[in-house]
C-alpha cells in the first residue's frame, strides 16, 4: 500500500510550492512520487513539468472521454502528475469535482496501475465544503498535512482544517501528521506557530524560510530541488522529506473554537507588529536611547 | 410520546398550536417545493413546465403529486413528457446552463404551448446556476419565467406560492390597464395537492355567475395564459385559504391596488356557501335581492335533498363523533360543513400542510369560534403521518375524513368509516366530484350515508 498524505493550506500560503518540491526531494531520495493536485485553479504540478500545464481529469469528464490514459502525465524525475481540475470560475461545484475526480481515480486502477511508493494530494486549504474534505475521508489519505505561515487568516484556515479532522476522525478519517510552516521570517514567528501547534495538541515538523531562491524557481518554471539543489533552502525539503517519510506521527487535534483563537492571535500579533517596528528601526528593544 | 401530552389548553380547546415543532416528517401529506410548481403549472392549460433538475424529481412526482391527486396524470406537458434538463455529474460540477438553455429552446420549439415554467431544483440551487440570466434571454421568444424552487426550500403548498410570485414579478405588466367592473380571480386552491381542485374551481366559478360575477379561476380554462394576463384588469381578488395564495393577493393589491377578499377556506354546502356569496356580493355591490333569491332557490332544493337521506342518518349514525385530518383549508371547511349542517360531533382536527407559524392561531380561531356544538374539537397541526395516527388512537370517532393513506386500516384501527377527502388520495379517480358550494355539500352527504347503508 503506498503512503498517501494530503496537504491543505490558505490559497497562496505557499502549499503547491511546497508539495511540489516535497516531490521532487522524495522522488530524489528515490522513492516512485504521484502528486495529485485537487484545486480547480490545476497549477499544483506545473514546477515539476517545467511550467507547462496538464489536462485534468475533469477534462475528460467534460469531453464526456473514457480515455483515462491522458490522466497521468510524467514530471521531474519521473513523478507523476495529476490534476483533478474543476470548472470555470463562477459556475458548478467545484467540491463536488474533487470528489468525482478521486472517485474516477480510485475506482478505474489508474493509481494502481502506476503503484506509486507515495501519493500526496495537494488541497486547497480552505474546506469550504465536503467535496475538499474527500481526502481526509476514510480510505483516501492516511496523514494530512498543513501548510501555513504566521499570517493571522492562515492559521485560521489551519484552524478550521483541524475541525475538519475532527470531524472525520471518528469515521476513520485521515489524521495530522504535522503543521509546516511556511515564509518564515524570523524566530518570532517560529514561536507563534510553535505555540498554535503546543494549544491545538499538534506539532511542527518543518519550518521552511522565506527565500527568494524558491521565487527565482518558479518563475523559472521549475522546483527549487530542480533549479538550485545545492542551495540551502532544497536542503531544507530534503529534510521535510526524510521527515514525512519516517514520520508517523497521527494527531488528533484540538482546535480553538473561533472567539478563543482571535483572542489567541491577537497577542501575538502584537508582540510581531513591535518585532517588525523594531527591526525596521534597527534599535534594540530596551535599549538605553543613547 | 402522544400527541394528546403535548396539547394544551386554549379557551376551552386543546391544541399544541403554540408549541408544534417539526423535525423528520413520515410520509408527509404534501411533496417538495419543485413538485408544486409542478402541479400549479400543470394545472395551467398551455403551460409546460421545463424542470432544471435530476430526472427523478419529474418523475418521482408523477406518483408523489399527480396520481396522488385523484390518480390523475399530466397530459402532454407532464409525467413522463416532462421537459427536464435531466442533471447529472457532469452538470453538478461544470454547471448546468448550457444543457438548460439548449432545452428551452427545444421546449419553445416543440411544445405547442403559451406559458414555460422553468422550475429550478435542488441541483442547480446548490450549484449556484445563473438560471435567471437563463431564462432572460428567452423573454422576448415567449412567454417563459423563472421559480427557483429547490425542494428543501419549502413544501409543495409553499410551492404554490413561489409559483405566483414569479408570475406577478416576472410575467404581469406594471400596470393593471382598465379595471373590469363585476370580475374576480380566485386564488387559494391549489391544484393536485388539493384534490377535488377541478370541480372546486368550477363550481366557485358557476356559482359567482349566478350573481353576475365573472370569475378568472385560470386554473382548468381554455388558453390559461390568457386568462394570467387578465389577472390585473380584476375589480377584486378573492382567496380562499388562510395562507395558499394569500402572498398573491398581498402582492397584487401593492402592484395594482386590486383589493382582496379572504375566506379562510373553500366554501363547502349551503351555510358557507350563502356566507361566500353574500360577503362577495356586498364587496362588488351586487343587489341584495339578487343574491339573496338566488340563495333561497338553491337552499329550497338543498335542503329537501338532505331530507332523503335523513331517516338513514338518524336512525343509523346519528350526531357522530367524527375525525378530520386534512390540508388548513379543507379541514376548517369540512369541519364546519359537519357540525353545523349534519350536527355531527368534532372529536379532533389534525390540521397537515404544515401552515407558517402566524396563521395557525388564526386557523384555530376560525374553527373554534365557528362550529354550532356543544364539543369542542382537539386542534392538532402535524404533518407527520406516524404521529397523526397516534392521535386517532382511543378516541369516540365513528367517521373519519383524510387521505387515502388511512382508508385501509380505518375500520380495523379505529373502528370508523373513511371517507377521502384529502391529499394524497391514490384510491380515486377524480374528475369532476367536488366538494364546494351547494352540490359539494350534498356529495358529502352522499358520502358519508353510502358508507353505512346496504348492501341488502
Amino acid at each position: 500500500m503506498p503512503k498517501q498524505i494530503a496537504i491543505y493550506g490558505k490559497g497562496g500560503i505557499g502549499k503547491s510550492t511546497t508539495t511540489s518540491n516535497l516531490s521532487a526531494a522524495l522522488s530524489d531520495l528515490g522513492y516512485s512520487v504521484m502528486q495529485i493536485g485537487c484545486d480547480p485553479k490545476n497549477d499544483s504540478t506545473t514546477t515539476l513539468r517545467k511550467g507547462k500545464s496538464i489536462p485534468t481529469v475533469l477534462d475528460t469528464v467534460r469531453k464526456r472521454s473514457s480515455d483515462l490514459d491522458e490522466l497521468v502525465h510524467e514530471g521531474y524525475n519521473g513523478i507523476y502528475c495529476i490534476e483533478a481540475g474543476g470548472p470555470e470560475p463562477g459556475v458548478g461545484c467545484a467540491g463536488r469535482g474533487i470528489i468525482a475526480a478521486i472517485e474516477l481515480l480510485n475506482t478505474n486502477g489508474v493509481i494502481d496501475e502506476y503503484d506509486p511508493d507515495i501519493i500526496i494530494y495537494d488541497v486547497l486549504g480552505d474546506v469550504v465544503c465536503g467535496g475538499f474534505a474527500m481526502p481526509i475521508r476514510k480510505g483516501i489519505a492516511d496523514q494530512v498535512y498543513t501548510v501555513t505561515s504566521s499570517d493571522y487568516m492562515a492559521i485560521y484556515a489551519v484552524n478550521n482544517l483541524f475541525k475538519g479532522i475532527l470531524k472525520y476522525s471518528n469515521n476513520g478519517g485521515a489524521l495530522l501528521g504535522g503543521v509546516i510552516g511556511n515564509s518564515i521570517k524570523s524566530s518570532l514567528q517560529e514561536d507563534m506557530i510553535k505555540d498554535f501547534t503546543d494549544k491545538t495538541d499538534s506539532d511542527v515538523i518543518q519550518f521552511v524560510p522565506r527565500s527568494p531562491t524558491v521565487t527565482r524557481c518558479e518563475l523559472d518554471g521549475v522546483t527549487t530541488i530542480e533549479g538550485a539543489p545545492d542551495s540551502e533552502q532544497a536542503e531544507v525539503y530534503r529534510n521535510l522529506a526524510r521527515k514525512v517519510i519516517d514520520n508517523k506521527n497521527k494527531f488528533l487535534p484540538t482546535p480553538f473554537d473561533n472567539d478563543d483563537l482571535s483572542d489567541w492571535a491577537s497577542g501575538w500579533i502584537n508582540k510581531l507588529l513591535v518585532n517588525e517596528k523594531i527591526e525596521k528601526d534597527n534599535i534594540q528593544e530596551g535599549s538605553s536611547g543613547i | 410520546m402522544t400527541c394528546k401530552k403535548a396539547l394544551e389548553n386554549k379557551s376551552g380547546i386543546l391544541t399544541n398550536v403554540e408549541n408544534f415543532e417539526r423535525d423528520s416528517v413520515e410520509a408527509p401529506r404534501y411533496s417538495c417545493a419543485l413538485a408544486g410548481v409542478y402541479g400549479t403549472t400543470l394545472g395551467i392549460r398551455g403551460g409546460i413546465p421545463i424542470l432544471h433538475s435530476g430526472a427523478g424529481c419529474g418523475v418521482g412526482q408523477l406518483f408523489g403529486t399527480l396520481y396522488a391527486g385523484g390518480e390523475s396524470a399530466g397530459g402532454n406537458e407532464g409525467g413522463t413528457s416532462t421537459p427536464c434538463s435531466c442533471l447529472v455529474e457532469e452538470h453538478v460540477i461544470l454547471g448546468g446552463e448550457e444543457k438548460l438553455r439548449n432545452l428551452i429552446e427545444s421546449t419553445i420549439e416543440i411544445a405547442n404551448d403559451d406559458l414555460f415554467v422553468v422550475t429550478s431544483g435542488c441541483v442547480p440551487s446548490l450549484i449556484g446556476d445563473d438560471v435567471d440570466q437563463v431564462v432572460d434571454e428567452f423573454r422576448d421568444k415567449a412567454a417563459v419565467i423563472h421559480v427557483n424552487a429547490p425542494g428543501f426550500k419549502a413544501n409543495s403548498l409553499e410551492g404554490y406560492n413561489l409559483f405566483w410570485d414569479a408570475i406577478i414579478d416576472q410575467l404581469l405588466p406594471d400596470d393593471a390597464g382598465d379595471i373590469e367592473e363585476k370580475t374576480v380571480n380566485i386564488f387559494g386552491i391549489v391544484p393536485y395537492n388539493h384534490v377535488y381542485w377541478k370541480g372546486d374551481l368550477l363550481t366557485i366559478k358557476t356559482l359567482l355567475e349566478s350573481i353576475g360575477i365573472k370569475a378568472n379561476i385560470i386554473f382548468t380554462q381554455k388558453n390559461g395564459l390568457d386568462h394570467i394576463n387578465r389577472i390585473p384588469s380584476a375589480e377584486y381578488n378573492i382567496v380562499v385559504n388562510p395562507w395558499l395564495g394569500v402572498r398573491a393577493v398581498e402582492k397584487l393589491k401593492e402592484k395594482y391596488g386590486t383589493p382582496f377578499i379572504k375566506f379562510p377556506n373553500v366554501p363547502i354546502g349551503a351555510k358557507q356557501t350563502a356566507e361566500f356569496l353574500r360577503k362577495v356580493g356586498e364587496k362588488l355591490s351586487v343587489p341584495s335581492q339578487t343574491v339573496e333569491e338566488f340563495i333561497n332557490q338553491k337552499e329550497d332544493w338543498n335542503y329537501r335533498l338532505m331530507e332523503y337521506p335523513g331517516d338513514a342518518i338518524i336512525l343509523v349514525r346519528p350526531n357522530s363523533f367524527y375525525a378530520v385530518a386534512a390540508e388548513s383549508s379543507y379541514a376548517i371547511g369540512f369541519t364546519k360543513f359537519l357540525a353545523n349542517e349534519l350536527g355531527y360531533l368534532p372529536d379532533i382536527i389534525q390540521i397537515t400542510d404544515n401552515p407558517p407559524v402566524e396563521v395557525r392561531n388564526e386557523i384555530l380561531d376560525e374553527i373554534k369560534n365557528n362550529l354550532d356544538t356543544v364539543v369542542e374539537p382537539d386542534v392538532v397541526f402535524e404533518a407527520d403521518t406516524y404521529k397523526i395516527r397516534k392521535n386517532l388512537e382511543d378516541r369516540p370517532f365513528l367517521f373519519l375524513f383524510s387521505s387515502s393513506i388511512e382508508s385501509p386500516t380505518s375500520i380495523e384501527d379505529y373502528n370508523a368509516l373513511h371517507i377521502p377527502i384529502s391529499y394524497p388520495i391514490y384510491n380515486k379517480s377524480v374528475l369532476v366530484k367536488h366538494y364546494a358550494g351547494y352540490d359539494g355539500g350534498l356529495t358529502l352527504v352522499e358520502d358519508i350515508v353510502s358508507s353505512f347503508v346496504g348492501p341488502l
